[in-house]
């Protein structure tokens, strides 16, 4: 069979795939996932490890800062009250000081987290992209795109959001949480355990809480991932829904989505917005504890008042920070969500590109040589297939829909790999062939064609090598190309020609002159092997011949290969392989063929004949 | 927009009633617990703290403070109610627009931008929304109860609140004015990232096959590193709202004392409503730096609910008609001077198109490409209008037609076979809605795609999605056409979409769809010749313009264009009728 995946409409197809089967998400709510996905987070951070360590020291003074001022401030207060005069302008200067560094130490701070976060979110999509590109067809052909979309925007901006807001505030949050408790130990330990018991409680309710939280938190970003993924396709395949009077039930389905992401976020929303609240009560609760034990012990003089009133203070210092970082639980569960969803995407296998024989002129002579192939296990789609292609030859490859022509070019671009067999060129087998050697040898024009949001000559050059290693391809190159392609008409119409920017990868374009500009790109790649794979199929047959008659002297001492269901596209071909479930029936020229009276003479009947009788 | 509000407004005051109740709690705890420190631990008969005072006024603290968290919690409760929902509903009703929108007002969004538009813009609102319903009370109730009761205790701390406050308010609101519009910019770099993104997962056999994995990786970097850039320069100036307000609340903390000092030399102030004084700053301290941080994601907010505005307010185009007269015909098209230019550019596609199509009949049109044959058969549905002229389907202006009766008239297989991630059945079903499985079988076969489905390991129930992999191009078009012949619509258009069928199969299909009763209205647009030579009449289309019409003999006699299209096809004039 043949498989044109790369065509918009089967990847929208494969699309559902993660979708579908539920139990894909599971491997992510694993405790064990939650450490691990934490270290690797860190790793981000080595490279700034300066930053770090700058953000930390601002931190360090920022809090002794915060602690000074008010106790500046107690005394200051004391000497009004003991009608001390004589100290105070001084004091009031400390005190002033010590809030503007404060200030000046929460604007660095503000400073560094935002250029360290932008760093590392910049590094974490840059690598996330590059492992996109790098995927293998199979991972893409089956996942949902709008999913890997959400990885790359939301789940990223959700832990820049992190590192942004957050990160000074934790630092600062357990440097005062640690010094409090030193000094509470320092001046009286039972008080202090007794105070401790509240912690426990909080840590109890962040370990009751955040086992649901993190579970809503990822189930949320797991179903935003498929709101985005129900968009990316139904904005993608718009024109579908429209012309079946579609609209209503895509709607009714996207509702039941959002609806369902929509119940998600409030209970992840709620228990993370519930965390606050509940810590507060529990310092307050100290604060009773405190008040009543401490009363207790005085009675008893185990201890002055004085410590009473000091742990009173610390108790309150306490707080803080404990409320600031409950606040920054569920943000902290949301970006950690995300980090899991995006080294998951980081942790797939890459295309294998492995291959080391260089290959930059290779005469193009293409053999398979017993090929198996099969894109799902036990459903073969090619069985032992072999073909030997000759230098400079023009090989035509026709066969019904969905035997297996496509899936032949699968091969030979190692998009994906054989079962088994082996597919040489120039006698090197293919998987011992540098990769972009071979792919940079080989010319393609697809069915659907693909292009950029980007300027016609752009579009045209992409891909051009340059064996000289001259800059760029001259407009002369440019022009030819287009000449022969015969897209320089379409060219000619745009509003600035060359520059016109294609907007919306070129959906302004027909179909056909869309197909025109891939030929122009094809030929301007300067390809040894070129194949055309119903690369004309929406242009029409005297445009086609133009363009075949423009191509006799390009492939000269060439290979090409090309699949056509259009006959006239290939009756001249060298050797025509008739294909048929994934076999091979017949070969031959045209008039051998035709001689022969078998599939060959059927379809060329049938396309005389128009209905067969 | 605020419409979509209506709704849930309740549940925002029902959330600001809790969110009283809950700073209520918070401002009137610091009083207990100044009771149980100042007349319990220090000021207990005899010198010893006053345990049973403590414990009553710890308890009725508690209380308070429970009270104080209950309403915190349904606080948000509340809040994400409201704002989750007022989000959902206009994700909904955004999705709604973009599906009604019509084909030329989606070519001018980008794909990219609507997809970040309906997903992080959205998100952006709910967020603002339930930071605002959240903080803003609070921020409000501290900022203004504070001053309150600073500007009770002494007249003469007057001048402190008068120059702090608006030092403040001026400060946010040039940063706001600043930051804002660089929201807007930041979600149009987030729209590009995205349409890189989205170019390169659908084109990855073209990145693959050309090698530039390293240039699109390159694209992609300068896409980042602008929206980082952009982000970079908000986030800095942003970051300059809090140290500011602290440093001026902190310096108003020490005018206070200042002032406080002077007055308490000269008597005329007690040390405790200088403490007081204080503590109140401190808390419109806080006040204050609650609101800066709702107006950080206000002006992010705003720039979002701009860019969805922009899609809710953006009415279709192509709207229904009002007429509700009777066709006088069934199944006849005519175009009478119809011209056409697509929106933005001036160029014609089509000139002065004059063509009769009549009930049952098979008209196929070729041409060069690029002559506009999608065109003119998109105008029948209204996917666009015509720029001049009319295009009558069974005698009657499209545009008197309500679309959901003229787009159930006229049935389009579309060039790109658009297939979605569910079950092969459902794919075929979206043309009827209630389909039953006998129809959607009946309209497989006479596809041809019953064998290759049966084939398939689910039959009909196969996942397309699994399938995705095992499903030629051929295969994906005679799905849609399935798709559309389950529909049986008197008119019926197939743009180009036999092109990846063999010859036999295309055949087939055409003896079937000849086998099968009833009358039906066809056009075809096709490029090879045994696609169209049986039909009734042929369009030959040239630069917009209708050239000639006939029979395949007829024209093959009288027009040159068609014949040369015949012979490039036909191999050296072993062609004859």
């Amino acid at each position: 069979m043949s498989t044109q995946n790369s065509t918009p409409s089967s990847r929208v197809a494969a699309r559902g795939f993660g979708r579908r089967f539920p139990g894909e998400r599971g491997a992510v709510e694993k405790p064990a996932d939650r450490k691990k996905t934490i270290a690797r987070l860190v790793h981000y951070f080595k490279p700034e490890l300066p930053m770090v360590f700058v953000l930390m020291v601002v931190t360090v003074i920022g809090v002794v800062a915060s602690v000074v001022a008010p106790a500046l401030q107690s005394s200051a207060i004391d000497a009004i009250d003991d009608t001390d005069f004589g100290d105070i302008p001084r004091m009031l200067i400390a005190m002033a000081a010590a809030y503007l560094i404060y200030g000046i130490s929460l604007l660095i701070q503000g400073y560094i987290s935002a250029a360290l976060s932008q760093r590392i979110i910049r590094k974490l999509r840059n690598d996330l992209f590059s492992k996109i590109v790098d995927l293998p067809l199979r991972y893409l052909d089956s996942h949902s795109h709008g999913d890997i979309m959400s990885r790359l925007t939301n789940d990223a901006e959700n832990i820049s959001d992190v590192i942004s807001s957050s990160l000074s505030t934790l630092f600062s949050g357990i440097l005062t949480l640690v010094g409090t408790l030193a000094f509470m130990l320092y001046y009286n330990v039972p008080l202090t355990l007794l105070s401790c018991t509240t912690i426990i409680a909080v840590v109890l309710v962040i370990k009751f809480l955040g086992k649901y939280m993190s579970r809503y938190y990822v189930k949320r970003q797991i179903l935003l991932g498929e709101v985005n993924g129900d968009v990316e396709e139904k904005v993608t395949d718009f024109r579908t829904v429209t012309a079946y009077n579609q609209q209503e039930s895509v709607i009714e389905n996207f509702e039941k989505e959002s609806d369902s992401l929509c119940r998600t976020g409030i209970i992840a929303d709620v228990l993370g917005g519930s965390v606050g609240p509940i810590m507060n009560m529990l310092n307050n609760c100290t604060f009773v504890i405190v008040a009543v034990f401490g009363a207790w012990f005085a009675v008893r003089g185990w201890i002055t008042i004085g410590v009473i009133s000091a742990f009173i203070i610390y108790a309150k210092q306490f707080s803080r920070p404990i409320n600031d970082l409950s606040q920054l639980y569920g943000q902290i569960e949301t970006a950690l969500a995300g980090a899991e969803r995006i080294f998951t995407l980081l942790d797939e296998a890459g295309e294998d590109k492995s291959g080391t024989v260089r290959m930059t002129d290779p005469e193009g002579v293409i053999e398979f040589r017993h090929v198996n192939f099969s894109y799902i296990p036990g459903k073969q789609v090619i069985r032992d297939f072999n073909l030997k292609v000759d230098k400079g030859r023009k090989i035509a490859l026709v066969g019904s829909t969905g035997s297996g022509k496509t899936t032949i070019i699968n091969l030979l671009m190692r998009f994906y790999n054989i079962d088994s067999g082996e597919i040489t060129l120039d006698g090197v087998n293919i998987h011992d062939i540098k990769c972009t050697d071979l792919r940079n040898d080989i010319g393609i024009v697809l069915q659907d064609t693909v292009l950029f949001t980007d300027t016609v000559k752009n579009n045209l050059e992409y891909g051009a090598r340059r064996k000289d290693g001259s800059p760029a391809v001259t407009q002369e190159e440019l022009e030819q190309a287009a000449r022969m392609s015969n897209c320089d008409t379409v060219v000619a119409a745009l509003p600035q020609g060359y520059d016109t920017v294609l907007t919306q990868a070129g959906a302004s374009l027909s179909q056909g002159q869309r197909q025109l500009l891939a030929i122009g790109r094809a030929f301007l790649s300067d390809p040894r092997i070129l194949i055309l794979d119903e690369a004309t199929s929406s242009v029409d047959t005297r445009t086609e011949k133009n363009i075949q008659d423009a191509m006799v002297n390009l492939m000269k001492n060439r290979t090409s290969l090309i699949i056509a269901h259009r006959l006239s596209t290939i009756q001249d071909a060298d050797e025509i392989v008739v294909m048929d479930h994934g076999r091979i029936v017949e070969t031959g020229n045209h008039e051998q063929l035709l001689r022969a009276k078998g599939a060959y003479y059927r379809l060329y009947m049938t396309q005389f004949a128009g209905k067969v009788t | 927009m605020l419409r979509y509000m209506k709704k849930y407004w309740w549940m925002g005051v029902v959330a600001a009633m809790f969110m009283v109740l809950e700073v209520s709690a918070d401002l009137y705890q610091p009083g207990v617990m100044a009771v149980i420190v100042d007349d319990g631990i220090l000021g207990g008969a005899g010198g010893s703290p006053d345990i049973a005072l403590i414990e009553r006024e710890g308890l009725k603290m508690i209380l308070v403070v429970v009270l104080g968290g209950f309403s915190g919690v349904m606080c948000g409760l509340f809040a994400n109610l409201c704002g989750q929902h007022f989000a959902g509903d206009v994700r909904k009703a955004s999705f709604r627009k973009i599906m009604h929108f019509s084909f030329s007002q989606t070519d001018t969004y980008s794909t990219g931008s609507l997809i970040t538009r309906l997903t992080n813009d959205i998100t952006q609102i709910q967020n603002f929304v339930m930071q605002f319903m959240r903080g803003v009370v609070r921020c409000l109730m501290y900022s203004i109860v504070g001053s309150w009761c600073l500007l009770s205790l002494d007249i003469s701390f007057r001048t402190v609140v008068w120059i702090a406050i608006p030092m403040i308010l001026v400060i946010t609101g040039l940063i706001i004015l600043r930051t804002s519009p660089m929201f807007s910019v930041l979600q149009a770099k987030l729209d590009h990232l995205n349409s890189v993104i989205e170019e390169n997962v659908n084109g990855i056999r073209v990145v693959r096959a050309f090698v530039q994995e390293d240039r699109e990786k390159k694209r992609f970097e300068d896409a980042n590193q602008s929206l980082v850039d952009t982000q970079m320069k908000v986030l800095v100036l942003i970051s300059w709202l809090r140290p500011l307000m602290n440093i001026i609340i902190n310096l108003a903390i020490v005018a206070i004392l200042w002032i406080g000092a002077g007055r308490a030399r000269a008597g005329s102030m007690q040390p405790g409503t200088i403490m007081a004084a204080v503590t109140y700053m401190s808390q419109i301290l806080n006040g204050m730096m609650m609101l800066a941080m709702i107006f950080q994601t206000l002006s992010r907010g705003i720039a979002s609910w701009r860019r969805v505005s922009e899609v809710l307010q953006t009415e279709p185009v192509i709207q229904d008609g009002e007429e509700a007269e009777e066709p006088a015909e069934v199944g006849t098209i005519s175009f009478r001077d119809v011209s056409f230019a697509y929106p933005g550019i001036h160029t014609k596609v089509l000139h002065g198109i004059n063509l009769d199509i009549h009930s049952g009949e098979t008209l196929a049109i070729v041409g060069a490409t690029g002559c506009g044959k999608s065109t003119l058969a998109s105008l029948i549905p209204r996917f666009y209008d015509a720029t001049e002229g009319t295009v009558l389907v069974d005698g009657r202006d499209v545009k008197s037609y309500p679309l959901q009766e003229l787009r159930n008239k006229v049935t389009v297989v579309l060039q790109k076979s658009e297939l979605f991630s569910t079950t092969i059945r459902d794919n075929i079903a979206i043309g009827k809605s209630g389909a039953t499985d006998e129809e959607i079988r009946a309209a497989a076969v006479t596809a041809q795609a019953d064998g290759f489905i049966m084939q398939q390991p689910g039959g009909y129930d196969t996942a397309v999605a699994e399938g995705g992999m095992s499903l030629s191009g051929g295969q994906r078009q005679r799905i849609a056409i399935a798709r559309a012949l389950l529909r049986k619509s008197e008119i019926l258009i197939m743009d180009d979409s036999t092109s990846a069928l063999d010859l036999e199969t295309e055949a087939a299909l055409n003896r079937a769809l000849a086998e099968r009763p009833g009358q039906m209205t066809r056009i075809i647009i096709a490029q090879r010749i045994a696609s169209v030579r049986h039909a009734d009449r042929i369009a030959v289309l040239d630069k917009g313009a209708v050239l000639a019409c006939g029979t395949h003999d007829e024209l093959y006699e009288s027009c040159p264009v068609y014949r040369d299209i015949c012979d490039s096809q036909l191999g050296q004039g072993g062609m004859t009728a």
